[in-house]
């Protein structure tokens, strides 16, 4: 099963890849249907262990698979309404990277009892990452064909697809989306952390914590900045991916520590 | 002479063979069309006619008997209407017979032989060509399905190509560009300063697509009469930077001598924007427009020169895609014209088989019915004789038929000439729709009764 969801994910992102460095000229149908099917498959994976009474937010591997799942159906619902395929070329491999990951790590043994706020606190963030990666995946785009359209490398931007503006908007409304329920992830995380007792320990202030708040600090900025200021374009592109970054390091310190 | 593969014939002149002066006087106005139609159909040596007039080029497709008798009253008909002698047209018409004909029309829907590669148009038009064709009654089986094919094949070339895909105008690259910024124009507030015939071009494509058009110009009285034209308002010179502030995308080409938007304007104006997207194409020569104002953020500007690039590397483009569109092109006329005969084959051998054994029946049960001492075995045995010698006598010709591969040169229709077999052509407009069975079976009937 995970075998051949991984394999259709990769055919996905071979598809989206091969877009972009322009050996196809269009991926929009035949990405999206290989994309679909690997949802599917991945949708069903994750039901399977559910059932087995494995839930995608009781590991850390789990949780990635959750994070990628909700990377790629979260990039595929955006491509029903915008022309997305150049951001495919990033989305799909992040998603696919991130659940060979979860795949290849084995579940801990001795997972501590994660109880409702542990649980929420998983969820919650889970989905936050994938939206901020989204909003960084949008944000990488803009930058990039910013950069082609300042150097007047105007043949290689037209036709590539998504318009500057949109990308604009849609890595906004993706921070705002985020944003709101990464904070509701934090403040979870900090009473289970309380709860756990775990602040009376010389582990206090693991770096992952640290991670998440500067994350949330610049996703915050970049929120204020932008109503207030009229932030956009090149400066909001780079917050995006410093946040983004953030947040990567979150996932990155949970996972060095459980494969430690 | 009846033994091509498939009787087409395409005769007329285009950009490539006659110059504007030819092909003015042979065009044939939309009014002329039917007309035209009907006294081309009434020529005896053509069965079926269609007509192409574009401003580049005018083409007669016709399914014939006899090409060299065709062509000539064709072209005489042209001619005629064009008032000029044979001699002068002859010097530009261009004759094709055949698979090439059918080439021809292929590579013509497809936009192959069009001035400007893979320009859109030229599909429509020839589908209107077909259509009015189709309700005169002058295309038949042969030109529907030479025609619907090209359709097909035109819109595989678009699908498998990058053909038709990069804009190759400057206006149109600079409409695509600003599309690169703004996804769309509905809503999109555009600023013309100063007034071009290019700008004048974009800024109407721009409108017919939602944007919103502003006119400035140093004198209010010019701004004033540009915006009655252009369908817009006029913005007054002093108000430069509002107008900038208010604008997305904004058309310069004025005829100054020095850069009428200068970097520390558009700073300013950029501020006042809160970091909008503001899209700068300057057109002018000299340019209107300070080169390092492109620098800024949220600032993109393209000039004259930017754009005339984009169209001729798009330009290049389409001719190496061209090779890969002709090789479509080929596939498809020999996929066409491979079904075609196929097409031919199947009612032509059943024609034939139901003629000989026919004729052969007959024969046998006219001479049992002039011999009454004959018993039920012997009239029997008769007519298996009759039956078999005909089987046998049938075996190499069928076989021949069926593997009839010969370029040009087709036996299917030198047996229904040599026959007189009246196979009844496809009447369906796809050679590969499968229902060569039904005229195929009716054929035989038909036989059996010409056979007494």
């Amino acid at each position: 099963m995970t075998a051949v969801e991984i394999g259709v994910y990769a055919l996905a992102a071979t598809i989206y890849l091969s877009y972009l460095l322009g050996l196809r000229t269009s991926a929009d149908k035949v990405g999206r249907l290989v994309l679909a099917l690997g949802l599917l498959l991945h949708f069903v994976d994750v039901g399977a262990r559910c059932i087995h009474g494995v839930n995608p937010i009781s590991s850390t591997p789990e949780a990635m698979s959750l994070v990628a799942f909700l990377i790629a159906a979260g990039y595929f619902l955006a491509t029903l309404r915008y022309r997305l395929a150049a951001a495919g070329a990033f989305a799909v491999p992040a998603a696919l990277a991130l659940l060979v990951l979860a795949r290849v790590v084995p579940a801990e043994a001795d997972a501590p009892a994660m109880g409702s706020l542990g649980r929420a606190h998983v969820l919650l963030a889970s989905i936050g990452v994938a939206v901020f990666a989204l909003a960084a995946v949008l944000a990488f785009l803009y930058l990039i064909e910013d950069r082609q359209l300042k150097r007047k490398q105007f043949g290689r931007v037209m036709g590539q697809g998504t318009p500057l503006d949109t990308l604009d908007r849609l890595a906004l409304r993706c921070v705002s989306i985020g944003f709101p329920i990464f904070t509701v992830a934090i403040v979870t995380g900090a009473m289970w952390v309380a709860r756990l007792g775990l602040l009376r320990h010389a582990t206090a202030l693991r770096p992952e914590y640290l991670f998440a708040v500067a994350t949330w600090i610049a996703f915050g900025i970049l929120l204020v900045a932008r109503v207030g200021a009229g932030w956009r374009g090149r400066r909001a592109a780079w917050l995006t991916l410093g946040g983004f970054g953030g947040a990567m390091l979150v996932l990155a310190t949970y996972f060095l520590r459980h494969a430690a | 002479m009846g033994t091509s593969a498939i009787d087409v014939l395409v005769i007329g002149v285009s950009h490539r063979t006659a110059p504007v002066a030819m092909r003015e006087r042979l065009a044939i106005v939309p009014e002329a069309m039917d007309t035209t139609l009907a006294e081309l159909a009434a020529l005896p040596s053509v069965r079926e006619v269609a007509l192409i007039s574009t401003c580049n080029r005018v083409e007669i497709y016709a399914a014939v008997e006899d090409a060299d008798r065709a062509a000539q009253d064709l072209a005489e008909v042209l001619a005629l209407r064009a008032g000029v002698t044979s001699l002068e047209l002859g010097a530009h018409l261009y004759e094709r017979r055949d698979t090439d004909a059918v080439q021809h029309l292929f590579r013509v829907a497809s936009s192959l032989d069009s001035l400007v590669l893979g320009e859109p148009q030229i599909l429509g038009q020839t589908k209107q060509a077909h259509e009015t064709a189709k309700r005169g009654g002058s295309s038949g089986a042969v030109l529907n399905a030479c025609f619907q094919r090209a359709f097909r094949v035109a819109r595989r070339v678009r699908r498998e190509t990058a053909i038709a895909r990069n804009p190759v105008s400057v206006s149109s690259v600079a409409i695509e560009l600003v599309r690169q910024v703004f996804g769309d124009f509905a809503g999109r507030q555009v600023l013309v300063v100063g007034a071009g015939k290019m700008s004048e071009l974009a800024a109407r494509t721009l409108r017919t697509h939602g944007a919103t058009l502003t006119v400035t110009n140093r004198t209010r009285a010019r701004a004033d009469e540009l915006a009655k034209r252009f369908g817009a308002t006029a913005s007054d010179w002093s108000d430069l930077s509002g107008a900038l502030t208010r604008a997305d995308i904004v058309i310069a080409s004025t005829g100054a001598q020095r850069p009428v938007l200068t970097h520390a304007m558009l700073a300013q104006v950029q501020r006042a924007r809160r970091g909008r997207p503001l899209f700068l194409l300057d057109i002018a020569v000299p340019r209107d427009v300070e080169p390092e104002a492109g620098k800024l953020g949220g600032v993109y500007l393209a000039d004259i020169d930017n754009l005339q690039k984009v169209a001729d590397e798009h330009r290049e483009g389409r001719k190496s895609e061209a090779a890969d569109a002709e090789a479509i092109v080929e596939q498809e006329v020999d996929r066409f014209v491979k079904a075609w005969r196929g097409r031919q084959l199947a009612p032509t051998v059943t024609a034939l088989r139901a003629h000989v054994l026919g004729v052969a029946q007959a024969e046998a049960s006219r001479i049992s019915a002039t011999m009454p001492g004959l018993g039920e075995r012997e009239r029997r045995a008769l007519l298996d004789l009759a039956d078999g010698i005909a089987k046998k006598l049938l075996h190499a010709p069928q076989m021949a038929l069926r593997n009839d591969d010969t370029d040009g040169l087709s036996l299917v229709t030198a047996v229904q000439r040599l026959f007189e077999l009246q196979v009844a052509t496809a009447t369906a407009t796809e050679p590969e729709s499968e229902d060569d069975e039904v005229p195929a079976a009716r054929n035989l009937d038909d036989k059996k009764v010409a056979g007494r």
